[in-house]
């Protein structure tokens, strides 16, 4: 299982000991970077659009892939191309918030993301054995 | 399974000396009611307000409505597994405050929240805006972990609604209306002739903030199941989640449920309705598989000729929506999928993320994308500045004369994907 993430607190926890491909960049480069995994044979594993914070208000994404990479998944292509195109539709409207607590607000985005990711990990270590956390 | 609900309409509240019902209005012992949310240790202020129908008041960030109800009789309690015991609940007597409800706000994790405007253009966007609120405004203590937060103002709300409650336990209802679910086989010999209709309500279950809680569950962690209808009108299935105010499944909206409400009212004479098969919306795919193929053998073996299917929420959600309509259509039962779209300002978008040629009969409840102005309101109760950073906010979403201009999103209840409004298309 790979983990990409451009969440920092994701790559920073120890305690997710799966492989992970850090993105400097935004949510869409996440999608975009996961688009391309699934190119290459990677079966997508957790859904893009977790979460009800849409692309256009939290900067924050971690979505779970398969090591394994066979030839192309087309129900994991469906998925990320429709996502793109749901977030290329939100951020349109960029949110720019002019919230006086900016940085308390990224740390609840990051730990919103962080936590969702947290529940799928325990999905797949429920199927694998306990092993994935 | 058969319930009576004793409806006793409630036409005001104040605040007074003793809480009591007495000819319709709700009287509320403020101080009473504040020591007993301020035993939570994680709180660290309650205030209480009160908001009626026609005010010039504006809540936010709204996090939950919860209608107050009390058992009068049969077994359990309301709120099964969370504040009461987790005893079977949905028989016999159920009184309620029809008419009232307990609002909770404060300052929220990520501010995934909502707008209730008691008067004005907004107010008919919300159907709470009907309400005599009572407004919970919890405030945590410092350094509070956001799940601990959410947790502390989710059982805040709810021991509110259950203590104005207890105070109908006694008052003769001005209405009594009976629901009653015969067994699989009672049902087909008694309606053999009739259509068999089952609900699958989808219910939030995406992880921290996205939770919804059956019997004191956490849903994600169980497979697709059943209930009675009844079960839901006494709080089996609680709200825990923060997702956009707009399509959130308040506890309000489950005790109310309209689809249940509306089969009921069809039940034996155009159709049989059957019962309730819940679901979740995990984030893992696997999980999605699982319980979209669960929810289809559990419609399967119910024997249905007919499903509704609602959502409860974006995105994610759109996934488990077409796989459970899929996968139903796919053993020869019709289904009709209940939404809400998210088309772009202008609306010409595509409405949903994922879509299926199964997927031909839906019902939408509007687009939560269309921008709406709310002129400013005398009095604001919980935190204003919110409105430029919760769902359907932007940067000058408040102006300085108070106007608030926001995506329909952030109105609370707005496009509830039940259908527990008033929007929709032809």
């Amino acid at each position: 299982m790979i983990l990409v993430t451009n969440n920092p607190k994701v790559q920073g926890d120890p305690g997710i000991s799966c492989d992970k491909e850090y993105i400097e960049g935004s949510l869409k480069d996440v999608l975009i970077a996961v688009r391309d995994r699934i190119h290459k044979g990677h079966k997508l594993l957790s859904h893009p659009l977790s979460g009800s914070l849409k692309p256009n208000e939290t900067p924050y994404k971690s979505i779970l892939i398969s090591k394994e990479a066979g030839s192309m998944d087309w129900d994991s292509l469906q998925i990320i191309e429709n996502s793109i195109k749901v977030c290329e539709k939100f951020v349109r409207y960029p949110k720019k918030c002019g919230y006086n607590n900016q940085e308390r607000l990224l740390a609840d985005f990051s730990e919103v993301d962080y936590q969702l990711i947290v529940a799928a990990l325990k999905s797949a270590a429920d199927k694998v054995g306990g092993e994935i956390l | 399974m058969k319930l009576e609900l004793g409806n006793i309409f409630i036409r005001d509240i104040r605040f007074d000396s003793v809480s009591k019902v007495e000819k319709g209005i709700l009287f509320v012992n403020a101080d009473e009611l504040r020591d007993h949310l301020l035993e939570d240790e994680n709180i660290k202020s309650v205030s209480l307000e009160i908001a009626r129908p026609g005010e010039s008041i504006r809540i936010l960030p709204v996090k939950d409505v919860i209608e107050p109800r009390v058992k009068v009789q049969g077994s359990g309690g309301i709120f099964p597994g969370i504040l009461s015991k987790v005893s079977t609940v949905g028989s016999g007597r159920t009184h309620v405050l029809k008419g009232a409800a307990v609002v909770t706000t404060g300052k929220i994790v990520g501010f995934q929240e909502g707008i209730i405007d008691m008067s004005g253009p907004g107010a008919d966007y919300t159907p709470f805006s009907k309400l005599n609120n009572l407004v919970v405004v919890c405030e945590p203590v410092d350094g509070l972990k956001q799940y601990a937060h959410e947790k502390a103002v989710r059982l805040a709300g709810l021991k509110a609604a259950a203590y104005l409650g207890k105070l109908a336990k006694d008052v003769e209802p001005d209405e009594v209306k009976v629901y009653e679910t015969p067994s699989l086989k009672e049902g087909i010999e008694k309606y053999p002739d009739l259509p068999r209709v089952a609900y699958v309500q989808m219910l939030q279950t995406q992880g921290l903030l996205h939770d919804t809680y059956v019997y004191g569950l956490d849903m994600k962690h169980s497979l697709p199941t059943m209930l009675y209808p009844t079960e839901l009108m006494d709080g089996a299935v609680v709200s825990g989640n923060c997702v956009s105010a707009c399509d959130k499944n308040t506890t309000y909206h489950h005790l109310n449920n309209p689809v249940v409400h509306d089969l009921f009212a069809k039940h034996g004479t155009e159709l049989n309705f059957v019962g309730v098969i819940i679901t979740n919306e995990n984030v893992y795919l696997a999980d999605k598989e699982r319980s979209s193929d669960w929810s289809a053998k559990l419609a399967e073996f119910f024997g249905v000729d007919g499903v509704i299917i609602s959502q409860e929420g974006f995105g994610n959600p759109d996934t488990d929506l077409i796989m459970n309509c899929k996968k139903i259509e796919a053993k020869g039962i019709k289904t009709v999928i209940i939404t809400d779209e998210y088309a772009g300002r202008d609306g010409a978008s595509q409405s949903l993320a994922d879509a299926d040629a199964s997927a031909d009969a839906v019902v939408t409840a509007g687009n939560a994308n269309m921008l709406v102005s709310l002129p400013p309101m005398e009095k604001v109760i919980g935190h204003p500045e919110v409105a430029n950073v919760i769902a359907g906010g932007f940067e000058g979403s408040l102006q300085q004369d108070g106007t608030i201009v926001v995506e329909l999103q952030a109105i609370t209840g707005a496009t509830n994907e039940l259908g527990f409004n008033k929007l929709s298309a032809r």
